[in-house]
């Protein structure tokens, strides 16, 4: 491969990353929750990351301190479902119908970020998982599965009727 | 030591226990409320706010709220049980979420040991809506016990490392 290729392929994956940034951000903005935990997305030119910035009211363990790991399972779940609102094509609102999260390590009390991998879209379901770190990306501290429901069409459309 | 005086001191352990997971910064920004702890079962309650939405165009508490609570109850049930005040970690908890929760009705959850190790405490939870007792959540979860780091006391002073 010639070197404008790879040049190219790099730029249009960086814009594909932009765009997906904000794509992410738009959806984190209309969650009240994810607000209240100051959610903020960050991306380069690979990847798309979702931060979570320390703040004491989310501290779990006041000795240590850790964060709470309802705190870490939000972050999943709320990462989970941005990633797969935002890979369906008609952007429909998905429902998390289960998650299943694993401590690796203790989470300190400081910046914490996650990244989702779609294992599966469906039509009517997504699979995502989703890997939580602090400082090193290599040490996690945390991974999840999230399944997630997307509504069908017909019941989209039967709520716009109802309203 | 006498019975009598090592209850006395049991009682006083889960005491604290429900005072700390009340003082928790999380548990605190979230409103939790011990209601009941006994060696067998705790109960916590929470009173959704609007800023626990899960959408802004619906009255519907989103699901990490609940997975949070699950949370809660789970570390408070390993400590009623084993009356003792010690750092434990949770190492894993799966949530399955039967219906949506209704944004403007308190949540209760149960929380069980179900199992205890000398290591490991195997916990069950449900998550009800207190008006209705219907089931909107359940979840599974296992805490290690006796985690390395600073040992918790009653009186909420800390001693050094294991």
């Amino acid at each position: 491969m010639s070197m404008t290729d790879d040049s190219a392929q790099q730029i249009s994956r960086a814009a594909e990353s932009r765009e997906k940034c904000a794509d992410w951000q738009a959806l984190l903005a209309h969650i009240p929750y994810a607000q209240h935990l100051g959610l903020q997305v960050q991306c380069d030119d690979a990847s798309v990351l979702v931060h979570l910035p320390c703040n004491k009211t989310l501290i779990g363990n006041f000795m240590l301190p850790a964060l709470h790991g309802g705190v870490v399972g939000a972050l999943i779940e709320l990462t989970a479902r941005v990633a797969a609102q935002s890979k369906d094509r008609d952007k429909r609102c998905p429902r998390i119908i289960d998650s299943h999260v694993n401590y690796l390590r203790s989470a300190k009390a400081q910046s914490t970020f996650a990244s989702a991998e779609i294992v599966r879209q469906g039509r009517r379901s997504s699979l995502v998982s989703v890997t939580c770190w602090q400082g090193d990306k290599s040490k996690p501290i945390a991974s999840g599965q999230v399944q997630l429901l997307l509504p069908t069409i017909a019941a989209e459309q039967e709520e716009l009727h109802d309203s | 030591m006498n019975d009598l005086s090592r209850r006395l001191q049991r009682s006083h352990i889960v005491t604290a226990a429900s005072q700390l997971t009340e003082q928790v910064p999380h548990a605190r920004d979230l409103g939790i409320q011990v209601v009941l702890v006994d060696q067998d079962q705790v109960r916590l309650r929470l009173t959704p706010q609007s800023w626990m939405f899960a959408q802004e165009d619906t009255k519907e508490i989103c699901t990490s709220i609940l997975y949070s609570l699950a949370d809660s109850a789970g570390g408070l049930a390993v400590i009623a049980r084993v009356r003792e005040l010690m750092p434990i970690a949770t190492l894993d908890l799966r949530m399955d979420y039967l219906r949506p929760a209704n944004g403007g009705l308190s949540l209760l959850a149960v929380a069980t040991c179900r199992h205890l190790t000398d290591q490991i405490a195997f916990i069950d939870c449900d998550i009800f809506c207190e008006a209705d007792s219907e089931l909107l959540a359940t979840a599974k979860a296992t805490f290690m016990r006796n985690t390395h780091g600073q040992q918790f006391h009653s009186d909420g002073l800390k001693k050094n490392s294991v």
